[in-house]
């Protein structure tokens, strides 16, 4: 932990990548504040995905950098990215399908070294821990069920658990909301607030327009793949360019 | 949380009594592995304990890389091959002592997996399979080819480890000892790994390597080492069958058809499970013999071996041991972990608690 704020949590400074003649991030310059509930909106097909892609290492940006915490985190494997503290979920859910819900959240255990990555996985410390967060998103009574036999809904909720057990400091969840039916949107949308007053930041892409309103500090809104506004939700949404590239208009 | 908590106990207990289960089949399985030499009519029939005991030490060897990560390798008579071969070499050329010259070959080969992982782990899926054949099929070139170091198509022979007072049928009492040892060793370490969390990060992979990237589970490394693991115990067998065969050719050395034993036999037992492969070994490597038996030359074992597959892959996908294991839980009583206790089950339970401190 560095003594100085970090006013920063993740940074972009002209990312871009193409595929074939396709620029789906078109050097964005981004940041997203540290500590807050960031939102990330934008119209089907302005780059969220490939830019949250990008920034957690799973493609290679073809130019820019990403700075995450002050460190230059540009093309780093996706586990080192992982290790930095910035954890993340998928757009389609994505879990371990023939693993139990227990070993799913197991999985993101952080470890170092050769004799703690040989330790015994169902030890009683990360146990009570994952037991710990399975409790926190309410899906604890699923523990020995295989991952694929439970709903989608419950499969959002421990892909969080499992993201949280990996210790991030900054979470991005992709569609959080996608799929999921009201009662569980609010469920998510408690749980998110409560770790944000923990001290996690967020980075959340929506289209829920009612979720991201109520949920974020702050807005970035993306179009053609790069940032063509940000600021507080409320100018956000009376912003002529956000119109324009929603609506057209 | 009593009902949590008493269900996890009851939990607990059921877990100890399958555990005590297991182990007692365990031994049982293991005292007439044991005793088979001795129950052994012929040396033929001893022979054919060898060759399946070989098997599963390969098929063992095999299950750290495909059952651990779901890379399938077709190729892995690629490192057996090369193991016997650095095993034949070291005794012949470099008059070392030959179990030695079996574990150095390993250790050799296990070296020479380090860059053939970094290069061929990059691909997943079917393009890895493809990758693990190209190598097999190059090694038998040159296997075939320089005849000066390998014997070419007229094969290498391999002194015998024994003494010439050593029988056949008590050599071969030995190497199914020797056999049987090293697949324990083997299937010791797979459940050392398969239980920790390296085990944990590697089925993460297996299921979904995207998601465990990004949940920080170094992946590549992860799979290079058990990639290692596999090449040397693969090797070892290799070596051990170099000695016990006392002859090697390239054609059967470097042959994709025992690639495609090793993986049959692990899909027919299972994958997941630590004794499936040593399941599929018996099944698939008494098939082999029988067919071969049966038919003589012809390639019909090949067709009967086909049709194997094709039945476990409609009928068991998940093979033998978890096909077992779903059958016999149907007469258990079902899985409390899933159920939601309600009010009148609570009140049932304490009632018979309280009957029972009464």
């Amino acid at each position: 932990m560095s003594s100085t704020p970090i006013k920063h949590s993740l940074e972009t400074e002209k990312l871009t990548k193409s595929f074939g003649g396709v620029r789906a991030v078109d050097e964005a310059t981004v940041s997203f504040q540290e500590g807050r509930i960031n939102a990330l909106i934008g119209p089907n097909g302005s780059g969220k995905t490939t830019f949250f892609n990008c920034v957690t290492g799973m493609i290679r940006p073809d130019s820019g950098t990403v700075t995450y915490r002050g460190r230059d985190v540009t093309g780093h494997a996706p586990h080192r990215i992982a290790r930095a503290g910035l954890g993340r979920s998928f757009q389609l859910c994505r879990i371990f399908p023939r693993m139990t819900v227990l070993d799913n959240v197991l999985a993101g255990v952080r470890s170092a070294g050769v004799v703690h990555r040989l330790r015994g996985a169902h030890n009683p410390d990360d146990i009570a821990r994952a037991r710990e967060l399975l409790a926190r998103v309410g899906i604890e009574h699923l523990e020995r069920s295989e991952a694929r036999d439970i709903s989608y809904g419950q499969q959002k909720l421990l892909e969080l658990a499992g993201v949280l057990m990996a210790e991030p400091d900054t979470i991005m969840l992709d569609e959080p909301a996608g799929g999921v039916n009201p009662a569980l949107i609010g469920r998510i949308a408690t749980l998110v607030r409560e770790l944000n007053a923990e001290g996690r930041t967020f980075i959340i892409v929506e289209h829920n327009m009612e979720l991201v309103m109520s949920l974020s500090h702050h807005v970035v809104v993306f179009d053609r793949g790069r940032p063509i506004a940000s600021g507080a939700p409320a100018d956000m949404q009376n912003d002529p360019r956000v119109l324009e590239a929603y609506l057209g208009v | 949380m009593l009902s949590a908590s008493r269900h996890r106990q009851s939990r607990t207990s059921s877990a100890r009594s399958v555990l005590v289960i297991k182990l007692v089949v365990a031994a049982v399985v293991l005292a007439l592995v044991l005793a088979f030499p001795a129950l052994a009519p012929d040396p033929f029939v001893l022979s054919v304990g060898v060759v399946i005991a070989s098997y599963a030490a390969l098929a063992v060897a095999w299950n750290f890389v495909g059952g651990l990560t779901g890379y399938i390798s077709l190729g892995h008579a690629a490192y057996s091959g090369l193991g016997g071969y650095g095993t034949a070499l070291l005794v012949t050329e470099a008059g070392v002592n030959p179990w030695l010259s079996m574990v150095v070959a390993a250790v050799l080969v296990g070296v020479a997996a380090v860059p053939i992982g970094i290069a061929s782990l990059r691909v997943r899926g079917a393009s890895f399979v493809i990758v693990s054949i190209a190598l097999v099929l190059i090694l038998l070139l040159v296997a075939q080819s320089w005849a000066g170091v390998t014997g070419g198509s007229n094969g290498l022979r391999v002194p015998r480890p024994f003494g010439t007072d050593v029988l056949r049928p008590e050599q071969h009492e030995r190497f199914f000892y020797l056999f049987v040892g090293l697949t324990l060793v083997a299937l010791a370490l797979w459940w050392v790994i398969d239980r920790s969390r390296l085990g944990t990060g590697l089925k993460a992979i297996r299921e979904d390597e995207d998601k465990a990237q990004a949940l920080g589970v170094p992946t590549f490394t992860y799979k290079l080492v058990v990639f290692v693991v596999s090449a040397f115990f693969t090797a070892m067998a290799g070596g051990m069958y170099a000695l016990w065969f006392g002859s090697l050719d390239p054609i059967f050395q470097f042959s994709i058809l025992t690639g495609s034993y090793l993986v049959l036999m692990s899909l027919l037992g299972g994958v997941r499970s630590l004794l499936g492969p040593v399941v599929g070994a018996v099944i698939v490597g008494y098939a082999v013999e029988f067919f071969k038996n049966q038919y003589g030359d012809t390639q019909l074992h090949l067709v009967a071996l086909g049709l194997l597959l094709a039945l476990v892959v409609l009928f068991m996908p998940d093979g033998v041991i978890p096909w077992l294991t779903s059958q016999l839980d149907r007469f258990r009583p079902s899985s409390t972990s899933i159920r939601e206790v309600d009010a009148a089950q609570l009140a049932e339970e304490r009632k018979a608690l309280e009957e029972a401190k009464s």
